[in-house]
């Protein structure tokens, strides 16, 4: 699959990295890991460029960092928090009910005449 | 790769000068910027593991790894906001929690005699509590609007977020003034309290100064 165009993310990576968090708790590299494996690699943002989304999420109370030694290495994981799942279903049902309207819109065939 | 030049070193120093170019792009509180660094240094030795455990040598592993996380001027550029408002928020905390330290030896120095209650004797004494509370006011708004309540409220972008920085130095810088100001020409001699009160105050005054100047820096870039 062919890579997206970052602008195209503005506006969704935060929900999008809420839900790679939404099964448990992951460090930074694996939380971006997921986001481009789950996309089947649409979503191939450069990886040190996706850190800063996390850290915003963390100062805005959604998610939450630990640094824990892992292995004799430090590594931060992050959680989400429970605004952090309130946000999620929040922006699910939005995003819901936006691609829905894109959709009947896109796929209609043929547009009826106007007077 | 713009402004990482991938060289045929060994694998452990693409990622050491590749963090090493990074860190030198990175502007904001230093530990912020140790914590990033400690944090990326895990996930690069994580994308190499990953990238050897797919078949690739240790050198061309390493090489991909830096390549994948991006140039180290987009990767500064990404944490440019995130370093830019832990600035502000750290500086304004500064001046709100060194406001009663400063201010209680004014306080005890002027405060009305006998002690009476009301405001009216007490903005005689200290007339410069309207500026104090107008430096509260906006050091609250903006550490409010830059972290968790940011989810109901419209988040304060990064820059106006040193605008705000600036606005709470310069409060304080003319509410310490205005006490000197004030003390210099009541003609008081000085004794140990007065001698405390502007110790506190002049320390400020330079702090607010270094801050104004520094942060009038910062938002020009």
């Amino acid at each position: 699959m062919l890579p997206m165009r970052p602008e195209l993310l503005k506006g969704h990576l935060d929900t999008l990295l809420l839900a790679v968090l939404e099964p448990g708790p992951q460090h930074g590299y694996a939380v971006i890991e997921t986001l481009r494996n789950g996309s089947d690699g649409a979503l191939d943002l450069p990886t040190g460029t996706v850190y800063p989304a996390l850290h915003r999420l963390e100062r805005a109370g959604l998610i939450a960092g630990d640094w824990q030694t892992v292995g004799g290495r430090r590594r931060r994981a992050y959680r989400l928090t429970p605004a952090g799942q309130a946000a999620l279903g929040e922006q699910r049902a939005v995003w819901e009910q936006f691609s829905t309207a894109v959709t009947a819109v896109l796929t209609r065939r043929a547009w009826p005449a106007t007077a | 790769m713009a402004g990482h030049r991938l060289t045929a070193d060994a694998p452990d120093d693409v990622v050491a000068g590749y963090l090493a170019d990074l860190a030198a792009r990175l502007r904001g509180p230093r530990r912020r910027r140790e914590a990033i660094l400690a944090e990326l240094s895990d996930g690069l030795d994580q994308a190499v593991h990953d990238h050897r455990a797919a078949g690739l040598p240790a050198g061309p592993a390493a090489e991909a790894a830096v390549v994948q996380f991006g140039a180290p001027q987009a990767v500064a550029d990404a944490f440019g906001g995130e370093l830019t408002t832990a600035y502000a928020r750290r500086t304004i905390t500064w001046f709100i929690a060194t406001g009663p330290l400063v201010g209680s030896w004014w306080l005890l120095l002027l405060h009305p005699t006998p002690w009476r209650t009301g405001p009216a004797p007490l903005f005689a004494a200290i007339p410069v509590l309207p500026l104090i509370a107008i430096a509260i006011a906006t050091a609250a708004a903006t550490v409010a609007t830059t972290g968790r309540l940011m989810r109901w409220l419209p988040e304060t972008s990064p820059h106006h977020a040193l605008t705000a920085t600036i606005a709470v130095a310069a409060l304080s810088l003319a509410g310490d003034l205005t006490m000197i100001i004030i003390f210099a020409a009541s003609g008081t001699p000085l004794r140990p309290l007065s001698t405390m009160a502007l110790a506190a105050s002049l320390t400020r005054v330079a702090c607010g100064i270094t801050t104004i100047r520094h942060t009038t820096r910062l938002r020009g870039r």
